[in-house]
């Protein structure tokens, strides 16, 4: 019975099917195949055969090119010496910080009585905006003679924070600032989604108890909003492992001058495109891939006894 | 703890721009209840049951009027501060919680107040000469006893492991109980607590309720749109209709002497049965029937509303009050009789033993006088006789 109109059900199902499989599903056997090919060339489409080198190349485990001196190996290094350092510190110092932010918006967006709805729309304005806009105005606002430099009454080009000759300690700060800023509405939207769907009854349980506004929060809040704090969890690491337009955003491509190096891995894998050393950038997408899995893997394991739905 | 609310009022404001007028959630209550009784407040939906509770609680603030515990008036008072218990209607048990730390909540809130003691035990007295008291947390030891001690009351020791998700109905509904009682407030506020609950669990569970608050003594008040609960457990109950008092009293009292005809269709189930009838000669009567003599006063004549209890006739071939069974529903300890009389207001239903003989048709039926009421045409429709 079931099996006979199946064609149909495929027929509907096939835009997007079709989609997927040239888009998505095609691409990613691709690059799990092309990580594991030799002197790929995504020109000619040709390889010198099947190796694990590429994955010890982009860890700096191998050199890419073993007759040559040292410093002339090329930037595969650099993932070592830098992408994997700043997406650790993008990823560890931003995700954190804007969850807590984004927490405290939305709760005192939620119990304020009066202009809520424009407020909300204030906040979530950044996320309709492009981000190499936002980019381009934070590149102002950090510019050497920007507003910021200004504010701190340290103007002038040693004092820079994203030009020519700052630290990257400092392009550091500006980066992460620029992806906090710009990760708050979507965080904030779905904590305010979240807490509408709190019964105030809880709260005003919580307040006959006696239990101060703080108490309420950490006690009452954040447990009954543990569903919403986890996705927003694991998709804002998923998504600052990945980040890179927000680099180029800020500080435009390559990031990279003598006196400081913003390369983060997905910077990276789309840098060897342009090297035509695709299986290199392979390499790289699937040793992310696999963080990203174990880190979420290991979130959803933890969250188990934290997460109450 | 004796609570007196006096001329309370809550208005919710309306929108004059889009027409809508102010809404006078309660009006005018002035309401005594007295100390370790057990007091319902009895109406339909929007009665303003809920919110004279709310207000009592100091979730809702009162528009004018004020709220009385003992000597203390508590009306600017904030909920936490007044030393309350309340069972919210679909418990509010916080679900990450187990059971025992549900219960456990409000003491690790509550601070204690204790004399400060110098090393062989004696006060330490402040400049002003008066013992220096210092507020403390409690200990995790006392917070133990206190949850146990309760636990023990509203019978949930071998539930406090577990989540609130974990429970059925009537036992969640104890640990609210519990929640709001551990920390021994002055008074117990219960909004509703049985609605949620089947009908076998409701009956157990008010039982319940009884006993609790019969061995602890503390002065409860208890929200609920159903008379009979109201009725069978409640030391006093009062009956509110759109905002304003319509009785207060002893249930059994309320019910044999209603003071108006909502009062006395609201008590009852099945309800009272209403006739278009009118006083003559000091008597009165349903038609041609006279059903009930009046001794202790003088009326004029005047047309009625009667009102006869189900429970108030008893088919008799000498009976003067004729009637049409269209139906008879048999109940087990009694049978419903169902079927019209020419001048009712809406299909009758009277209650009669399950011996009585009857058949579909036509009956005759005496009228017992203490069941039958007579209520005025005009204003809050009050009983007169």
């Amino acid at each position: 019975m079931i099996k006979k109109n199946n064609w149909k059900g495929w027929l509907y199902l096939a835009p997007i099917i079709i989609l997927m499989a040239v888009f998505t599903f095609y691409p990613l056997i691709s690059t799990f195949s092309i990580a594991f090919m030799k002197d790929y060339d995504y020109i000619k489409q040709t390889s010198a055969g099947f190796t694990f080198d590429n994955f010890a190349i982009v860890l700096g485990l191998a050199p890419t090119n073993p007759e040559a001196p040292v410093e002339l190996q090329g930037y595969v290094t650099d993932v070592v010496r830098y992408a994997i350092p700043n997406t650790a510190i993008i990823t560890f110092v931003t995700v954190p910080l804007s969850i807590i932010i984004a927490l405290a918006i939305a709760v005192g967006l939620n119990s304020i009585p009066k202009f809520q709805k424009i407020f909300q729309t204030i906040f979530f304005i950044p996320y309709v905006t492009n981000s190499i806009a936002v980019g381009m105005v934070f590149a102002v606002l950090f510019d050497y003679n920007g507003i910021v430099n200004f504010l701190l009454g340290t103007m002038g080009r040693e004092y820079a924070w994203i030009d020519l000759g700052a630290p990257t300690w400092k392009a550091m700060i500006a980066l992460c600032i620029y992806i906090i800023w710009s990760s708050l509405p979507f965080k904030i939207l779905i904590f305010l989604s979240g807490l509408a769907g709190i019964d105030k009854q809880y709260y005003d349980a919580a307040k006959i108890d006696s239990a101060g506004k703080f108490k309420t929060l950490m006690h009452v809040t954040v447990p009954l909003l543990s569903p919403q704090i986890l996705y927003v969890m694991i998709t804002s690491f998923i998504g600052a492992f990945k980040e890179y337009d927000s680099v180029v955003g800020l500080l435009g491509k390559p990031g990279t001058d003598a006196t400081k190096n913003m390369y983060t891995v997905v910077y990276y894998i789309y840098d060897t495109i342009s090297q035509n050393n695709v299986h290199y950038g392979s390499a790289a997408a699937v040793l992310l891939f696999v963080v990203i899995l174990a880190f979420t893997g290991i979130q959803f394991w933890v969250s188990k006894k934290r997460v109450h739905y | 703890m004796e609570i007196r609310l006096k001329h309370l009022t809550k208005i919710f404001p309306g929108n004059p721009k889009k027409n809508i007028p102010d809404t006078h959630a309660v009006e005018d209550l002035n309401l005594t209840i007295p100390d370790g009784k057990l007091y319902a407040l009895l109406g339909p939906s929007g009665c303003g049951k809920s919110t004279t509770l709310n207000m009592i609680a100091g979730l809702s603030e009162p528009s004018s009027g004020e709220i009385w515990f003992g000597d203390e008036d508590v009306t600017d008072l904030s909920p936490e501060k007044r030393g309350i218990g309340l069972v919210f209607q679909n418990y509010a048990l916080y679900p990450h919680m187990t059971v025992y730390k549900n219960v456990a909540f409000p003491l690790t809130n509550l601070r204690v107040e204790e004399k400060v003691k110098d090393a062989n035990g004696n006060d330490v007295l402040d400049e002003e000469g008066k013992p220096l008291v210092k507020k403390r947390k409690l200990t995790k030891i006392e917070i133990d006893k206190l949850v146990r001690e309760t636990s023990k009351i509203v019978q949930i020791e071998e539930y406090l492991w577990r989540k609130p998700s974990q429970l059925s109905g009537g036992q969640q509904q104890r640990v609210a109980i519990a929640r709001a009682l551990v920390k021994h407030p002055r008074v117990l506020l219960l909004d509703e607590p049985l609605s949620n609950l089947d009908a076998r669990l409701r009956l157990q569970t008010r039982e319940e309720i009884r006993r609790i608050q019969k061995s602890t003594g503390i002065t409860t008040i208890f929200v609920t749109h159903d008379q009979e609960e109201a009725m069978s457990i409640s030391d006093e109950i009062v009956v509110m209709k759109l905002g304003v008092e319509q009785q207060a009293g002893i249930p059994q009292e309320v019910y044999n002497e209603p003071a108006n005809r909502f009062v006395a269709n609201f008590l009852g189930t099945p309800p009272i049965n209403f006739f278009h009838g009118e006083i003559r000669g000091n008597k009165i009567y349903i038609g041609d029937a006279m059903v009930k003599e009046i001794t202790d006063k003088t009326l004029p004549d005047q047309k009625v509303t009667v009102g006869i209890r189900p429970e108030g006739i008893v088919p008799s071939e000498k009976g003067v009050l004729p009637f049409h069974i269209d139906q008879i529903i048999t109940q087990g300890r009694d049978i419903i009789i169902q079927g019209d009389h020419p001048l009712e207001t809406r299909p009758c239903k009277f209650v009669v033993d399950a011996f009585t003989d009857v058949k579909v048709g036509d009956i005759h039926c005496e009228v017992k006088p203490h069941k039958c009421f007579a209520f005025s045409l005009e204003g809050n429709e009050e009983r007169i006789a």
